[in-house]
This record gives structure tokens, C-alpha cells and sequence, in this order.
């Protein structure tokens, strides 16, 4: 009686089949849900990583029309630098002399040329400033756009949750 | 004659796996791009103006409510409230200033802060504005947490239209 191995067949070798449908799924849903979030905010605000806005309960959405941006280094309108900070002094700022610094030449050159506007229908200046920042600082801002033809503000903050 | 339906594939047409390694390689890139370019911040307004001159026509309340505006001086340590009417008297006036110190706890103040102004609002429910004159070294954080208090509490709206202004002198 012979007792040899039992000798199978030997089966090719198939390569497992990933089964990658329920990922692409996956993965679809996050594209259309990321390009959506995408496009809808167009006027998306880009901070400086050591900008930290105020939290606050308020509701409203903001407005493009002239951003300002005062961090604890500069005041800039949109991304153009127009005056450096120091503590809390505008460097090039008189305070006496608000109309006399770069800052208020050029919102001069962004308000409308008639003045015929009334206050309540001019467009607001959003303004983005640090919440460390004293009030000395942001008062010779907004006294500044004040004096430019921009009384009306919008300061941005974040939600609060 | 019976004609059975034959139900074999035609020539030529082989089951055949679609190839979604491209698709998923772009997918890939696309997805950390888009992640690292969305913003998760909602950004809100504050609405604010600065005091303007007048052009004269100043508008009159004909009718018989009468509208207050709030003055709160805020300093590092307390907020000193007062009010402003042309139709009151200062005796009138007077018993609306209020001193609230801001100590330990400032939720605290401004607990009293938001009661206080709500008293106001009760009594002449016209009153829109207040007038928020911050010191010169008070951060901006606290301003923007005395104008939340200011233009609403749990039970509805209070001063809806704060104005910021440095103080004179």
C-alpha cells in the first residue's frame, strides 16, 4: 500500500481584486462637498496667522467693500501695508493731524467723489482688527475713516459657537 | 416551430473592469488641495459708526414717546452709565446713571450691565441708541463684548445702534 502525499492541484495564483467602490463613493462626496464649500464664500477673508479676531454673538454677514486690516504689527487696506504699528502708536500718525497721514489718503481715494450720499446709505468699511489691540489704536483708525467719508463700520468678529 | 431566446453575450463584448486608479490618484491630490485651501471660520459683523456733525435737519420726535440714548463710558475697571434726552429733565435724567465696577468675575458686570439697560429699554421702549465711549487703553476684546450686552439680552433687543466714540478732551 502506498502512502504517498496526496498530491493537489496546484491553483494559479489570481491577484486579490481591491474592492475600491465604496472609496470612490466616499471620496466623491467629500470633492462635491468641499467644491461647494469652495465656491460659495468668493470674497473668502485671508488673516495673518498671528491676527485673533473677537468672538461675539452677532449674526450679521459682512460686506466687501473696503477691508482694513489693523494687526498688532501694521494697518493695512486689503493686503497693501500703509502704516507700521509700534505698541500703540501709529507710526506717521498725528493724532492731531488725522488728515495729514497715508492712511487717510488713501481712503480719500477710495470714497465717492460726491458727497451727497447721506451717512446711513454710505457703503461700511469692514475692519479686521486684533482683539488685543487698545481702543487708542482703532479710535485714531476709525476717526481717520471718519474724516475720509466712511462713518459707518462693520468690525469682523467670529461666531461664537 | 419553437424559437428559444438565446441568451448569450454577442462576440466581442466582454465583462470588462473599469481602471479607477487614475480617478482615485486625482482624487487624492484634489481632496488635501481643497481641504488646505477651505476656511472653517465664520466671520460675522459688529455694525458701528463713528459720531457725524449734523446737517440741521435733526429729526424731532412729534410723537409722545420719548427716546433716550445711552451714554456708557467704559473704562478698565467700571462702566459709568448715563443717559441724554431733549424731552427730560435732568432730574429725570439723573436716575438712570449708574456706576457698575468690573471686578473679579466681568460677566458679572455685565449681568448688571445688561439689567440695568434693559430697565431703560422697559421704560422708554423707543430708545435705539447708545453711545459707547471706551478709554483709551480698554482692548478690543471688551468693547466688543460690552456691544454684544448692549444690543441684546436673553429676552429680545435692547440698544440695537451703538456708537463708538473716543472721549473729548
Amino acid at each position: 500500500m502506498a502512502l504517498g502525499r496526496k498530491r493537489r492541484k496546484k491553483q494559479p495564483f489570481i491577484p486579490p481584486k481591491l474592492q475600491i467602490t465604496s472609496m470612490m463613493d466616499m471620496f466623491t462626496i467629500i470633492l462635491i462637498f468641499l467644491l461647494i464649500s469652495f465656491s460659495e464664500d468668493p470674497n473668502a477673508i485671508r488673516m495673518d496667522k498671528d491676527m485673533q479676531l473677537p468672538k461675539s454673538n452677532a449674526k450679521i454677514d459682512y460686506k466687501t467693500h473696503l477691508r482694513v486690516v489693523v494687526s498688532q504689527t501694521s494697518v493695512k487696506i486689503g493686503e497693501e501695508v500703509i502704516a507700521r504699528l509700534e505698541g500703540d502708536t501709529i507710526l506717521g500718525m498725528d493724532p492731531d493731524n488725522l488728515n495729514r497721514s497715508d492712511l487717510y489718503r488713501r481712503l480719500k481715494t477710495f470714497s465717492p467723489a460726491d458727497d451727497t450720499t447721506s451717512d446711513d446709505h454710505r457703503d461700511p468699511i469692514l475692519l479686521l482688527c486684533d482683539k488685543r489691540l487698545s481702543f487708542k489704536v482703532i479710535n485714531n483708525v476709525i476717526k481717520t475713516a471718519g474724516m475720509a467719508g466712511y462713518p459707518n463700520f462693520q468690525f469682523a468678529v467670529l461666531q461664537e459657537k | 416551430m419553437k424559437f428559444r431566446r438565446t441568451h448569450r453575450r454577442p462576440r466581442g463584448s466582454e465583462e470588462t473592469d473599469l481602471d479607477m486608479v487614475p480617478i482615485m490618484n486625482m482624487f487624492l491630490v484634489l481632496i488635501p488641495f481643497l481641504l488646505m485651501s477651505a476656511s472653517f471660520i465664520h466671520l460675522k459683523v459688529v455694525n458701528t459708526s463713528v459720531p457725524v456733525l449734523g446737517n440741521g435737519k435733526a429729526s424731532i420726535n412729534q410723537e409722545s414717546t420719548i427716546k433716550l440714548t445711552v451714554v456708557a463710558t467704559l473704562a478698565k475697571n467700571q462702566i459709568d452709565l448715563s443717559v441724554l434726552s431733549e424731552e427730560l429733565e435732568p432730574v429725570a435724567l439723573s436716575k438712570w446713571e449708574r456706576v457698575i465696577h468690573i471686578s473679579g468675575n466681568p460677566q458679572e458686570a455685565y449681568d448688571a450691565l445688561s439689567s440695568h439697560l434693559r430697565s431703560i429699554k422697559e421704560a422708554y421702549p423707543k430708545s435705539d441708541t447708545l453711545i459707547l465711549v471706551p478709554d483709551s487703553t480698554v482692548i478690543f476684546e471688551k468693547i466688543i463684548q460690552t456691544m454684544d450686552v448692549a444690543r441684546a439680552s436673553e429676552n429680545g433687543p435692547l440698544f440695537p445702534n451703538v456708537v463708538l466714540s473716543g472721549k473729548v478732551g
